[in-house]
């Protein structure tokens, strides 16, 4: 009876150890992990970077600014050029062909059939031992799928809103990407305007196959893709006046 | 009394395990936001961002010029026809259907590049600056890719042989800088791949049209 009274109170408590125990356990360990890393990001926020900072800060507002000026200037060109075409048909025709220029090299926004590829970073848990820029999306990753794009018939192209033109780089500053002239982070949405088929010949190349596949596999990059009936893609914002390269045509004169 | 005790006590170590975890999850996502950018990535984006936003002053002092044009002269007559034929020139131009014609840099390669090495060498170039690109006589436009074909690298349905020339038009000095600073990517290239890159300036480049129809057949103007 006393060994029956004895050992009731024991069986609650001992499962209720072994729950909290290992719960401890997971806190101390995610615990300290997290500690470690909270030891490393105080590090980043030193004054220097703060200084930096506050500047990339202002050049982003400063560079928003100015392509909606641009943005603004361009139409009020367009503007001009349209008003003119009762002129006189060589003025018409010139702005005909102002205008076919301006649709085949991405100055003018555009819709039509497409595709709409979403990719971001991983949210596994990196493992220990393991790379943690695995597990993000990398300026490779994106070159891949815009190779793969263009190389599947896409006759337009933008990343997250961003128009790709002949000038256009995907360029990779650390972990950032810039796209154009503009700061982009993720999720990455790439949009492309093209045939029929263009999902399934875009998922079939080597481009997308080679790498861009195998990390989305292996690291759980986040990834999803949509067909879409009309997607409408801006046109490009930035400067298109050359410095260096002299119109042929200019430099026969 | 004490299972309630134990119920809170396990509740208070589930809430703190899921504060702690979502925390490091966080933690570990990619430092996009600018406040988690080390120094040297910060001082890399302050040059790249202020490089660009410097091309797009000059970009709106031009196209403010063009406007200036058009705001004198009206919106017909011959001076608009000057205006208007300016602009097609410099839109041909920077699309790849005019040639053009400017100093840059001169790449000879001669090796196994694959697609990728092709692909990320042009990249690297229009990330220094580069204003026109073509590879032998293939103009690169927005939609010039290089794929590997049955025999041998393809851009814009033209085979591209083991050796061939690259043409960029831009700063000589700023093109050759780029693409031969230690750790660049002809030097990236030639750690990986079994190929002489050699770059050298020149003040006479010409770039040609491109040979293929950019006018897109799918996509249509939007409103």
């Amino acid at each position: 009876m006393s060994a029956a009274v004895s050992r009731r109170p024991l069986r609650p408590f001992g499962a209720w150890g072994v729950s909290i125990a290992a719960a401890l356990a997971v806190v101390g360990f995610v615990g300290a992990i997290q500690w470690n890393s909270s030891g490393a990001r105080q590090a980043f926020t030193t004054s220097a970077q703060q200084t930096l900072a506050r500047q990339v800060t202002a050049l982003e507002q400063e560079q928003a600014d100015l392509r909606q000026q641009i943005e603004a200037a361009e139409a009020e060109v367009r503007r001009f050029q349209e008003e003119s075409t009762t002129s006189s048909a060589v003025l018409e025709q010139l702005n005909q062909q102002l205008a076919a220029a301006r649709l085949a090299v991405g100055l003018t926004a555009v819709h039509g059939p497409g595709v709409i590829v979403e990719i971001a970073d991983s949210k596994r848990v990196v493992p220990a031992g393991e790379n943690p820029a695995n597990f993000i999306v990398l300026v490779d990753d994106l070159r891949d799928i815009v190779t793969a794009l263009w190389a599947s018939g896409a006759e337009a192209i933008s990343i997250n809103g961003e128009r790709l033109v002949a000038t256009s780089s995907i360029y990779g500053v650390g972990a950032s990407v810039l796209v154009n002239t503009a700061f982009l982070s993720p999720p990455f949405r790439i949009e492309a305007i093209g045939p029929d088929g263009l999902l399934d010949a875009f998922q079939q190349h080597p481009a997308f196959r080679g790498r861009v596949a195998q990390r989305i596999e292996f690291f759980g990059l986040e990834f999803a893709t949509q067909v879409s009936g009309d997607l409408t893609l801006r046109a490009f914002v930035g400067t298109t006046r050359f410095r260096w390269a002299i119109p042929l045509e200019e430099v026969d004169e | 009394m004490r299972r309630p005790l134990a119920q809170a006590s396990l509740f208070g170590v589930a809430l703190i395990v899921g504060m702690l975890l979502v925390g490091q999850l966080r933690s570990q996502q990619r430092p996009t936001e600018i406040s988690s950018l080390n120094a040297q990535e910060l001082s890399e984006l302050v040059d790249t961002l202020g490089a660009r936003n410097r091309e797009l002053r000059t970009g709106l002092a031009d196209l403010q010029e063009t406007l200036r044009g058009y705001r004198l002269t009206g919106p017909q007559g011959q001076s608009a026809l000057e205006v208007g034929r300016e602009d097609l020139r410099r839109i041909t131009a920077f699309g790849g259907l005019a040639a053009v014609q400017g100093e840059g840099i001169v790449l000879e390669v001669d090796g196994n590049l694959d697609a990728i090495a092709l692909n990320d060498l042009l990249n690297e170039l229009r990330n220094a600056g580069a204003e026109a690109l073509a590879v032998d006589d293939v103009r690169i436009t927005q939609r010039s890719v290089a794929v590997q074909g049955p025999v041998s690298l393809l851009i814009d349905g033209h085979q591209v042989g083991n050796r061939f020339t690259l043409n960029a038009i831009g700063s000589p000095d700023g093109l050759l800088a780029t693409m031969e600073r230690p750790g660049g990517i002809i030097a990236q290239l030639q750690q990986f791949i079994d190929a002489s890159i050699v770059a050298t300036q020149s003040d006479r480049i010409t770039v040609p049209a491109t040979s293929i129809s950019l006018v897109p057949t799918i996509a249509q103007p939007a409103q």
